[in-house]
């Protein structure tokens, strides 16, 4: 039987709404279970979630990085009781400024980096944009930065983690039959 | 199953190292920050007492949860009781140097500690 150009393209895209579903149910997982963890701050989480995100981008594009995070955000703050709450504003703040770097970032030099450089910039973009939500909506005042450096220092790691897992899984799913049609190895 | 570094570009480098680099310096630049002189605690935006950070004490600050207890002596000031849910005002430790902060998010109470420059030290910490 042979296909023609329209079924490869409903193919696609409903492979892609398969996969970015599959992606959120995993990202809100993480996500629920990084914050059912003790922690000492509770700021300072892996943020494995992203690595979901990540995967979206190299996978398909910025519009599946945004419907993974965002959608991630949402359904983790629903099914933990947090919407609108100053942990929800803070992970959303948070996701938003790493995202759009990410994105940005991938786009502008993504042939000089590994999905690691390009998660360890959304990893500091997480960390600044949760600190502006925290000074304008919680603290409210200047001394928030204090925080600012160890806060950073650890999200490094975290982006670092997170990138290389994202890695791992790309690899993966690149010896997936969903991917080879596509042609193309998703990392490049 | 590559290990970071295996994948990791010199450009991942740069980039890594950089941030890490931003934020030891200011890790240094908190460390040598002068021991505060004053704390100074707000409960909802409204400043609600004031005291000498090198004369110990301890007060019950009212928050809209109930009573958060603050105690100063030589460590610091710190809290060692709080009704908030998760206690992340009392694993805070002691604050002590000029712009440490201690909060209490879900009680509304916010204490910090301010050097010899009264008002502008955190902003004296950011500009110098």
């Amino acid at each position: 039987m042979t296909c023609s150009a329209v079924d490869t393209e409903k193919l696609n895209r409903a492979r892609r709404q398969v996969f970015l579903a599959l992606f959120i149910a995993i990202a809100v997982s993480l996500h629920m279970l990084e914050s059912l963890l003790p922690s000492p701050i509770p700021w300072l989480r892996l943020g494995l979630a992203n690595t979901l995100a990540l995967s979206a981008l190299y996978l398909y594009d910025g519009r599946a990085a945004w419907t993974v995070s965002l959608a991630r955000v949402g359904i983790g703050a629903l099914l933990l009781g947090r919407l609108f709450s100053p942990g929800f504003w803070l992970a959303l703040s948070g996701a938003i400024v790493a995202t759009s770097v990410m994105i940005i970032v991938h786009r502008t030099c993504g042939r000089h980096l590994s999905a690691i450089g390009v998660s360890a910039t959304g990893a500091a973009g997480h960390a600044l944009g949760q600190l502006l939500t925290a000074r304008l909506l919680i603290i409210q005042h200047e001394a928030i930065w204090q925080i600012a450096p160890p806060f950073l220092f650890f999200t490094v790691f975290s982006g670092v983690l997170t990138g290389w897992l994202a890695t791992l899984l790309l690899e993966r799913l690149a010896q997936h039959p969903a991917f080879q049609t596509t042609g193309g190895h998703p990392l490049n | 199953m590559k290990t970071p570094w295996q994948i990791m570009t010199k450009g991942d480098w740069l980039i890594v190292l950089m941030l890490l680099g931003i934020a030891l310096v200011g890790i240094a630049w908190l460390a040598v920050a002068p021991t505060g002189t004053r704390v100074i605690v707000t409960s909802g935006g409204e400043t609600c007492f004031v005291a000498d950070l090198d004369r110990p004490t301890s007060i019950d600050l009212d928050g809209p949860l109930g009573k958060t207890h603050l105690v100063i002596d030589e460590q610091g000031a710190y809290v060692t009781g709080s009704p908030c849910p998760r206690k992340i005002c009392i694993a805070m430790g002691p604050a002590k140097r000029a712009g440490d902060l201690l909060a209490c998010v879900p009680n509304r109470i916010m204490v910090r500690i301010e050097g010899p420059a009264g008002e502008d030290a955190p902003y004296d910490l950011l500009s110098r």
